[in-house]
C-alpha cells in the first residue's frame, strides 16, 4: 500500500527560527501513524506545515501522490486533509451547529454533509444534546468533541489530531480514546500527536519520536517496543 | 410635545446614519482585527459617485444602486491595497491605521481634484415635506429612517442565516481555525471590506440628498461612529446599532436644550466616561465576534 501522505526532507521554521530540519516521514503504508517526543520539538510545527498554514522552506509534502507545498490552507482541506489543531480553541461563539456547517464548507464535504452530521451525532451524542449551545459555554472535553466533529464534517480521507486529549479529565479522556478508535475503525486514517503513549501504542501501527525537529526513531509495526523503552527514548539514555 | 417629537425624530434620523456608518466599522474591526481611518471617505466618495452618474443623466433609482456596488468594489480594492499586504505583521492595528488614514486622505484630495470644492447636492430619495407631531420634517428624512433598519436587518440575517455569513462570523473568531475548515480568509476580508464600504457609500447618498456635500463630508460621520463604536462596543454588530440610536437620541436632546455647540462636547464627554467606566463598550461582551 502507498502512503497517503509522506513527508519528504522538510525544513520549516518562523523567522530566522528554524525548528524542522530536513524531516521525513510515512503515514498511511502500515495504518495510523502516531508522533511523539518532546514538547517544543516540532511536532505541531510539522502539522502547521502538512496543513498549509505554514509554508516549509524547502523539502516536499506528498498527499496521494501530489506534491501539496504551497497550496493554500483551504486547497489542502478542498484534497481531504483535514488537521484538528492543538487546544480545542475553535469559534467560542459560534453555536456546535454552526461548527458543523463550517466543517461542511469545502465543495468536497457539502454532498455529504447530513450523512457526516448523523456520523458525529451517533459518534458524540453528548453534542447532540447541546446543539445550539456556544462553544465558549461548552467543557473541555465538549470542546475537543466539536473540534473533532467540525474535523469529520470535512469528509477526511487523512485526520490530523494534534494532542486530542490534553488536559483533560482521566474519565472524558477515556471516552474520547473510544471515540478516536471508533473513528479509526470507521476507515479514516488518523496521524495523532500524544503525549499518552499508551494510547498510541493502542491506536496506531507506526511511530516516530521527533526530538530537535526531526525523525528521532522509527517504530515501525511488528517492532513493539515496552514502556521502559520509549521512556529512555524521550528522556535520553 | 413638538419637543419630544423634535427630538425622536432628530434622533432616529442622525442614529440611522450613525448606524449605517458604525455598523461598516465594528464588521472591518470584527472581521480582520483593525481600524478602518478611510470610512468616511468611503461615505463621501460614495456620494460623489451617485452625484456624477445623475449629473451624467441617470436617473436617481438606477445611479445609488450603482454607486453602491461601485463602493464594494472601492472597499474590496482599498482592502486589497493597503490592508492586505500588512496582515500578519506586527502592530498591524497601529500600521493599519497610518495607511487607511492615508488612503483615505488620498482619495479626499482626488475627489477635490476631480470634482472641485464647490457644494453639491443629490436628489433626495423622496421629495417633498410633511408634519409630524408638530415638527416638519422632509420625506427623504423619513425615507431614511424606514430603509435604514431593513438594510441592517437584512445585514444580520445574512450574518446570522446565511453560510456565507456564518464564514464572516467564523473568520472574525479564530483565522487559524477558519483556514482548517477551508474558509477563503483573503476572499472573506475583502468581502468585510466590500460591505462595509457600500453601507458608507449609502450612508453617504442618504446624505447628500439633504445637505450640501463636500470631499470632507465623511470626517465628521466617521468621528461620530468613532464614538458610537466605543459606546456600544465594538465587538459586535448589533451593539453599534443600538448605540448609533442611542447617540443620535442623546445628540438631539443636546441640540434642543444646550445648543449645538454644547453638542460635541458633551458627546465626547459621553466617550470619556464610556472608556472610563466600560472601555469595551455597554453592549459588548469580552471577545471579538460578530452576531
Amino acid at each position: 500500500m502507498n502512503p497517503i501522505l509522506s513527508v519528504e526532507g522538510v525544513t520549516a521554521g518562523y523567522g530566522r527560527v528554524t525548528v524542522l530540519h530536513d524531516i521525513s516521514l510515512e503515514a498511511g503504508r502500515f495504518g495510523n501513524v502516531g508522533l511523539f517526543g518532546p514538547n517544543g520539538h516540532g511536532k505541531t510545527t510539522l502539522l502547521r506545515a502538512i496543513s498549509g498554514l505554514l509554508q516549509p522552506k524547502s523539502g516536499r509534502i506528498l498527499f496521494d501522490g501530489q506534491d501539496i507545498v504551497g497550496h493554500s490552507a483551504r486547497a489542502i482541506v478542498g484534497a481531504g486533509l483535514i488537521h484538528v489543531p492543538q487546544g480545542n480553541r475553535l469559534f467560542p461563539d459560534l453555536s456546535i451547529a454552526d461548527c458543523m456547517a463550517l466543517g461542511a464548507y469545502s465543495p468536497r464535504a457539502r454532498p455529504h454533509e447530513a450523512e457526516n452530521r448523523e456520523k458525529v451525532v451517533k459518534l458524540f451524542p453528548k453534542l447532540a444534546e447541546r446543539w445550539r449551545q456556544r462553544v465558549r459555554t461548552l467543557s473541555g472535553g465538549e470542546r475537543q468533541m466539536v473540534s473533532i466533529g467540525t474535523a469529520l464534517m470535512s469528509h477526511p480521507r487523512l485526520l490530523i489530531l494534534d494532542e486530542p486529549t490534553l488536559g483533560l479529565a482521566p474519565k472524558i479522556k477515556d471516552e474520547l480514546c473510544a471515540s478516536v478508535m471508533d473513528i479509526s475503525r470507521g476507515g479514516v486514517p488518523l496521524i495523532v500527536v500524544e503525549q499518552d503513549i499508551e494510547f498510541l501504542l493502542e491506536l496506531t501501527q507506526q511511530l516516530y519520536l521527533v526530538n530537535h525537529g526531526a525523525v528521532a526513531t522509527e517504530i515501525k509495526p511488528g517492532e513493539s517496543l515496552d514502556h521502559g523503552e520509549i521512556m529512555s527514548m524521550y528522556f535520553g539514555h | 410635545m413638538s419637543a419630544l417629537a423634535e427630538i425622536l425624530f432628530g434622533g432616529l434620523f442622525q442614529g440611522s446614519l450613525y448606524a449605517m456608518m458604525a455598523v461598516g466599522l465594528a464588521l472591518v474591526w470584527t472581521t480582520i482585527g483593525v481600524f478602518n481611518f478611510s470610512h468616511g471617505v468611503f461615505m463621501m466618495l460614495g456620494a460623489y459617485i451617485a452625484w456624477q452618474l445623475v449629473e451624467l443623466g441617470l436617473p436617481a433609482a438606477v445611479a445609488f444602486p450603482i454607486a453602491v456596488v461601485v463602493m464594494a468594489g472601492v472597499g474590496w480594492i482599498l482592502q486589497a491595497s493597503v490592508v492586505r499586504p500588512l496582515i500578519g505583521r506586527p502592530n498591524i492595528v497601529l500600521v493599519v491605521v497610518i495607511t487607511t488614514l492615508a488612503a483615505g486622505s488620498l482619495i479626499e484630495n482626488g475627489a477635490l481634484t476631480i470634482w472641485g470644492p464647490r457644494s453639491k447636492q443629490i436628489p433626495a430619495l423622496i421629495t417633498g415635506n410633511t408634519t409630524v407631531g408638530g415638527v416638519g420634517v422632509s420625506l427623504h428624512q423619513i425615507a431614511i429612517i424606514v430603509i435604514t433598519p431593513l438594510i441592517l436587518a437584512a445585514l444580520c440575517m445574512f450574518l446570522n442565516r446565511t453560510r456565507l455569513g456564518l464564514a464572516l462570523r467564523a473568520v472574525a473568531q479564530n483565522e487559524d481555525a477558519s483556514h482548517l475548515v477551508g474558509l477563503n480568509v483573503t476572499a472573506l476580508y475583502g468581502l468585510a471590506f466590500a460591505i462595509a464600504a457600500s453601507l458608507a457609500g449609502l450612508a453617504g447618498i442618504f446624505m447628500g440628498g439633504y445637505r450640501f456635500m463636500s470631499p470632507v463630508m465623511g470626517s465628521d460621520p466617521l468621528l461620530k461612529a468613532l464614538i458610537v463604536v466605543v459606546f456600544g462596543g465594538i465587538s459586535s454588530i448589533s451593539g453599534p446599532i443600538f448605540a448609533a440610536y442611542l447617540i443620535g437620541f442623546f445628540e438631539a436632546a443636546c441640540s434642543y436644550y444646550f445648543g449645538l455647540y454644547w453638542t460635541p462636547a458633551l458627546l465626547f464627554g459621553v466617550l470619556i466616561l464610556t472608556l472610563m467606566v466600560r472601555p469595551e463598550g455597554i453592549f459588548a461582551s469580552r471577545s471579538r465576534g460578530l452576531a
